[in-house]
């Protein structure tokens, strides 16, 4: 499940919660395809396990169901919007910033 | 600031979980009541009468109100019985009372409004009923408004239970509420139908505006944008932003101030002391005291930038002044209650920190006078741009010439102006080498002798707009950008160079604004660098001018926005054209070029203003009706 040609990746949250998914769905994020690049020679790229700690699993779990979203989307026209609740969206909205999403 | 988001939400369910323990408590009381009443008749009143008689609860009242429901259900049940044989008796079911009579007639009302109602219609148009169904869905909705709502009693559809309804309370199938305990055993028995698609034709004005924002309909939309505009729907429910990094407060601040959501209460959440700049475009919200208030939390502020600020007074300047700000860029909109002897005072005082200015809009003060105080008192602006000033003319164009610093200008005068050609030609002739953007619109009557000095004197330009202009010829555009050595240019705006005989439609001989040769020159000398172009309305570049720029060889592998509306000549083999010469395109505006048929686009390409025209998007047909 892990290793830089593995087609899967580990993402985990502050508090431990790890999110498995895979690796193009993760890349869209240009933070994260940048920290997997294995030519940069992090441990994340050799790995495949990037530790957000910044983070808890409850933004991380929406984060990451947004990447499923725009992946499972991304052949569709007109799409809405995913649904984010009120009292995440702050948080969530650092978040995207940060992981340029 | 989440926190008490959550908090206020944990709130409110405490709330209701209180309602539905007083009715419980109700309940009991009932019950107690009639406990006590039979065993102990003499001794007075019990520890929780007293404690529901302090809260206003009478247990006589809820006694008797009891008996009267027991009563009423008894004489309804008997009552019931014959009508339902009288009702097998006779097939087609005649009211029995003039009483139900009323309330059928009521009932047929109201379903009769409903159907007339816009709910109604969109209900329908959502879910797809057909005609047949109109009946039961105008029912249905006439159920749905007589439920009961949360925090009324109801009996259980199901049991039969006196329960308080709640939001939360489920429908049971004859169209009843049902009780918490019912509820969860029918929520796992019905699961919820999958949502019906959209229907095509609906969304169109929304796709269009989506496009108009360079947004591509295919795809989501990036998290980032989707939380803003969740930021943005809850504003009223935030108390503060966190730690939001400045960048991400700006967009906030354009999205609210779209939605025209800029109020004092939402102000609050913009004012950082730490930060250096405000950026808030409309402000027509706020009052006087407002901008005292920006002014007095910001005191580190360098940048002002408000848009719309009608309410702006003497005073805020007056204050600015007084507490000696270090302001170094202003940019104000509609700022039309400033006196000019104001104007005069703020360029005195602060002027010499002043590097960029920007005004629009106003019309009751900022004269000629004025302009020129601004051209002494401000010797180090590098930025100035001035739009619909009403009392600006011709005589204060000569003294933008002193500002040796300036780097970046914009003018925009009144269409009533007759703007002459000689003091334009001072302005260029003395700045024009250092500045790196130029942007003249509305100059009508300017002539091709600001071309040539543009040609002679400008080494810097990146930007460049000079639009609707009905005097500047064919070849005085092309002379500007042949051999010019300037560098090539990033931002071109060139629209409506045209000429406006309207007895004369294909223009004269000697082509006036910009036209083919002018559109060559100008793609071969900034065809490397240019990101940005608009060429709407320049309506004489000929079809074999197209052909010739966006040929098989040709690469503007920069350009990322391209204006052509109102080039009628251009149809759908022109824009596979210019797709493959334009590889980085985002936006392609094609107003009003009706021999756009049938195209295929590359993704991320918003292609905006076609009509009734197929679009290919990889794959993806839709085709669009007006």
């Amino acid at each position: 499940m892990s290793g830089p040609t593995s087609e899967y990746v580990t993402l985990v949250s502050r508090d431990g919660f790890e999110f498995i998914i895979p690796r193009n769905v993760a890349c869209v994020s240009g933070t994260i395809r940048r920290m997997l690049d294995p030519s940069s020679k992090f441990s994340e790229g050799l790995t495949g396990r990037c530790v957000l700690d910044e983070f808890p699993g409850m933004v991380l779990e929406k984060v990451c169901e947004y990447l499923c979203y725009n992946d499972k989307h991304k052949n569709d026209i007109n799409v809405p919007d995913m649904d984010i609740p009120p009292e995440l969206c702050l948080e969530l909205l650092m978040a995207a910033d940060y992981l340029d999403v | 600031m989440i926190d008490r988001f959550q908090e206020r939400e944990r709130g409110e369910r405490r709330e209701r979980r209180g309602k539905s323990v007083s009715g419980e408590a109700a309940e009991a009381a009932e019950q107690g009541e009639i406990q006590t009443d039979k065993t102990n008749p003499v001794a007075g009143h019990s520890a929780l009468t007293d404690y529901l008689a302090s809260n206003n609860i009478s247990a006589q009242q809820i006694r008797t109100d009891w008996d009267r429901r027991q009563a009423e259900a008894l004489r309804q049940a008997t009552e019931q019985e014959p009508s339902v044989t009288a009702e097998q008796s006779q097939s087609p079911p005649v009211p029995t009372s003039p009483e139900d009579a009323v309330k059928k007639r009521k009932r047929q009302q109201a379903i009769a409004r409903i159907k007339n109602s816009k709910e109604f219609a969109r209900r329908k148009a959502r879910g797809g009923y057909d005609d047949d169904s109109d009946d039961d869905l105008a029912i249905e909705i006439h159920e749905e408004q007589n439920r009961r709502k949360p925090g009324q009693f109801a009996n259980c559809e199901i049991c039969d239970k006196r329960f308080t309804v709640t939001p939360y309370s489920k429908t049971g199938p004859d169209g009843g509420l049902l009780c918490n305990i019912c509820s969860k055993k029918q929520k796992d028995d019905k699961k919820k139908p999958p949502a019906k698609r959209r229907a095509t034709g609906i969304g169109r004005r929304q796709n269009q505006s989506n496009l108009l924002d360079g947004l591509t309909p295919h795809g989501t939309q990036s998290l980032l944008e989707t939380c803003i505009k969740k930021v943005a729907d809850y504003i009223h429910d935030i108390e503060d932003f966190g730690d939001l990094p400045p960048s991400l407060l700006l967009r906030l601040g354009q999205i609210l101030s779209r939605r025209r959501a800029v109020t004092p209460r939402t102000l609050d959440l913009f004012l950082r002391p730490q930060y250096t700049s405000i950026d808030l475009f409309d402000c027509a919200k706020l009052d006087t005291n407002d901008y005292h208030k920006i002014l007095a939390s910001m005191p580190r502020l360098t940048r002002v930038n408000l848009r719309f600020t009608t309410p702006m007074k003497d005073q805020v300047f007056h204050y600015m002044m007084e507490r000696d700000m270090n302001i170094k860029d202003l940019h104000l909109d509609g700022a039309n209650l400033v006196t000019d002897d104001c104007w005069r005072q703020l360029f005195t005082k602060l002027g010499h920190r002043f590097l960029s200015l920007k005004l629009w809009n106003l019309d009751s003060a900022f004269d000629n006078e004025t302009a020129k105080v601004m051209c002494l008192q401000c010797p180090d602006l590098q930025r100035l741009k001035l739009k619909f000033l009403h009392k600006l003319d011709n005589d204060m164009l000569a003294e933008i010439s002193t500002l040796k610093s300036l780097q970046h200008l914009s003018l925009r005068f009144m269409r009533e102006t007759e703007i002459e050609t000689e003091p334009v030609l001072q302005i260029v002739a003395s700045v024009g080498s250092q500045l790196r953007s130029l942007s003249l619109e509305e100059f009508e009557f300017v002539d091709d002798r600001l071309l040539q000095h543009l040609h002679e004197h400008c080494r810097l330009l990146t930007k460049l707009r000079l639009t609707l202009n009905s005097t500047f010829t064919d070849k005085g555009l092309a002379a500007l950008f042949t051999g010019w050595s300037n560098q090539a240019l990033t931002y071109v705006d060139l629209h409506s160079l045209r000429d406006v005989d309207m007895t004369n439609p294909d223009g004269p001989e000697e082509p006036i604004g910009l036209a083919s040769d002018g559109f060559i020159a100008l793609m071969e000398h900034s065809g490397s660098k240019v990101q940005h172009l608009n060429i709407a309305s320049c309506r004489h570049v000929s079809y074999k001018a197209f052909e010739q720029v966006f040929a098989e060889n040709k690469l503007y592998p920069k350009l990322n926005y391209l204006d052509i509306s109102f080039s009628t000549v251009v149809d759908d083999y022109l824009i596979q054209c210019i797709l493959r010469c334009c590889p980085a395109l985002q936006r392609l505006v094609v107003f009003a070029c009706f021999k756009i048929r049938d195209v295929h686009i590359p993704r991320g390409l918003a292609l905006i203003g076609t009509v009734g025209a197929t679009i290919k998007i990889d794959g993806i047909t839709q085709t669009e009706t007006i």
